[in-house]
């Protein structure tokens, strides 16, 4: 009963979470000082009803609470509006691209995650100093370089868009994972584990990767974030027919429709990543 | 190894700071009939498709990404410990208000709202505008991580022994506030504040390789690395890469420079 009470309250702020994503994202373009401009009125060959018309065609998000009412109220029924710059209704892109999406994040996720935490624990067991030294030179020469241009390199050497995802992603989860199994390594019980001859796996397995599980769990969750920011650079710069591509598009056309669609899907995907990998934690603390 | 990336910092800052003097030529200025020319003497960097000379606009691009990066640092720290002392003073409601939209933002992709925003401007907007607005909402979107670490730490001093000697002794919220925590924040703010700086960095260089960053002719060190969008051609003009390196190793010593314990997860 305690764990479904803890649950509820985490899916009822997930919610109120996602409604004030979706209103933050609407408000920071409504806001924005280019709010409502339209390139094609540049063009001196339009006449003074055209641009009007223009003008009324981006008139309908003016008002941000009423835009976002009206929104939520066709969201129910399973409308999500139509892009202005595509002219196409905005689920039909977004089913479209998702699919392109979620497979380049799922396989990079795939990638860097076994590569990182092999990583992470071929180090915890050895415990050599300049394999350390050597392996967090990498890590942290990696977290230097601009995500765009690890794409750009990945590409280069015929890479897919999941290898470009793993590769941005992997000093990251192995930067958070190693210090998770070296903090969890220190603790006392795994001196005395090793002290009373318990074998190196055991230790590895049962003393430090266990407790340590529910933090990488975390970790995990907040990796979905990571590879769903990732896969914008990797299919713009690709030219991948995925959501971030859809982002940046819309940002470009200022789409409003899809731009809060997209933050509110985006939003909502992290949300639930993120709540997925806490219910261990939510369960571990309602049953103490 | 920290005193040497600090004294390369140093040296970086310094360069671009006196851009103006370091620089041979203006960064918008255009050699015409030797676009994309090899290094050479009055080039040492050559030149780009433009015919403009890289090493100037290296320097100049350097200096834009070097103060306003750490000028947005400032707003996100600023932003972070004002909502921190809101959030560890004021009533319980308001503390689980500001975890609850740190955590919306720590959740979100913040290159989604980036790109939002930044695409959102006017089509006439001018160059140093373009560039104020793109550093200025990196500062707003980055207080979440900072005002976590700092919540957490003004917890633990309003909890400590010498803030109940404090509140004893008859001290105001004033005084608490300048005298006893504000000197304690210090050191966690400044280290937010590096940890900050290369973030901001690498952030708009992805903007600016994804053609969102700073507009030309004002070149910074996300413009500069267009040029390695095509990277055969790239390869053909290594001088191109410069920019990219400069880059990674001012980020790698800002790495350096941060104490180690001050990376929190």
């Amino acid at each position: 009963v305690k764990y479904a009470a803890a649950l509820s309250r985490r899916l009822v702020l997930l919610a109120v979470v996602l409604l004030a994503g979706g209103l933050a994202g609407a408000s920071l373009v409504r806001f924005a000082p280019g709010f409502g401009t339209d390139e094609r009125m540049l063009d001196a060959r339009l006449n003074r009803q055209s641009m009007d018309a223009l003008a009324a065609s981006h008139s309908e998000g003016s008002n941000i609470a009423a835009y976002y009412w009206r929104y939520l109220g066709r969201l129910c029924r399973g409308d999500l509006g139509v892009s202005n710059s595509l002219s196409r209704p905005v689920s039909e892109l977004l089913r479209e691209r998702a699919a392109v999406t979620a497979r380049s994040v799922g396989a990079g996720l795939a990638l860097a995650w076994p590569a990182a935490l092999a990583i992470a624990l071929a180090l915890e067991g050895i415990r050599r100093k300049w394999c350390e030294a050597a392996a967090a030179s990498l890590a942290g020469a990696l977290l230097c370089v601009p995500a765009a241009v690890i794409v750009i390199a990945c590409f280069d050497v015929g890479g897919s868009p999941a290898l470009a995802v793993a590769a941005i992603l992997f000093p990251r989860i192995y930067r958070y994972g190693r210090s998770l199994l070296r903090q969890s390594g220190g603790a006392a019980h795994v001196l005395a584990a090793h002290a009373f001859g318990e074998r190196r796996l055991r230790v590895l397995g049962w003393h430090i990767v266990a407790p340590a599980a529910p933090e990488l769990l975390a970790v995990a969750g907040a990796s979905v974030s990571m590879a769903v920011g990732a896969a914008v650079p990797v299919e713009v710069l690709s030219d991948s027919p995925g959501l971030g591509q859809l982002m940046w598009f819309a940002a470009q056309a200022r789409d409003l429709p899809v731009i809060v669609n997209l933050t509110l899907l985006i939003a909502a995907v992290t949300a639930i990543a993120n709540l997925a990998a806490e219910a261990p934690r939510i369960a571990r603390e309602a049953r103490a | 190894m920290r005193k040497a990336a600090a004294v390369i910092l140093a040296l970086a800052f310094a360069a671009a700071l006196a851009a103006d003097f370091t620089a041979p030529y203006s960064y918008a200025e255009q050699f015409r009939d030797i676009p994309d020319a090899a290094a050479s003497r009055p080039h040492p960097l050559g030149t780009d498709a433009l015919g403009r000379d890289r090493l100037s606009r290296l320097l100049y691009g350097a200096r834009l990404s070097l103060l306003f990066a750490p000028a947005a640092a400032l707003i996100s720290v600023a932003l972070a410990l004002l909502l921190a002392g809101a959030a560890a003073i004021a009533a319980p409601w308001c503390e689980r208000a500001v975890t609850a939209a740190a955590d919306l933002c720590l959740s979100l992709p913040w290159i989604f709202l980036l790109l939002a925003a930044r695409a959102a401007l006017p089509l006439n907007t001018g160059v140093w505008v373009s560039a104020l607005v793109t550093f200025g909402l990196l500062g707003m979107l980055g207080w979440a991580a900072p005002s976590r670490v700092m919540t957490a730490a003004l917890k633990c001093f309003l909890d400590s022994d010498f803030v109940l000697m404090a509140h004893a002794s008859g001290c105001t919220r004033v005084r608490l506030a300048l005298v006893q925590l504000a000197p304690n924040l210090v050191p966690l703010a400044a280290a937010q504040f590096l940890i900050a700086t290369p973030t901001y960095l690498l952030a708009e260089a992805n903007l600016g390789l994804l053609g969102l960053g700073i507009p030309e002719p004002l070149p910074s060190w996300g413009s500069l690395l267009r040029d390695l969008e095509s990277l055969p051609a790239a390869v053909a003009h290594p001088w191109a890469f410069v920019p990219a390196v400069l880059l990674i190793l001012v980020v790698g010593c800002f790495h350096i420079v941060i104490p180690a314990d001050e990376y929190h997860i």
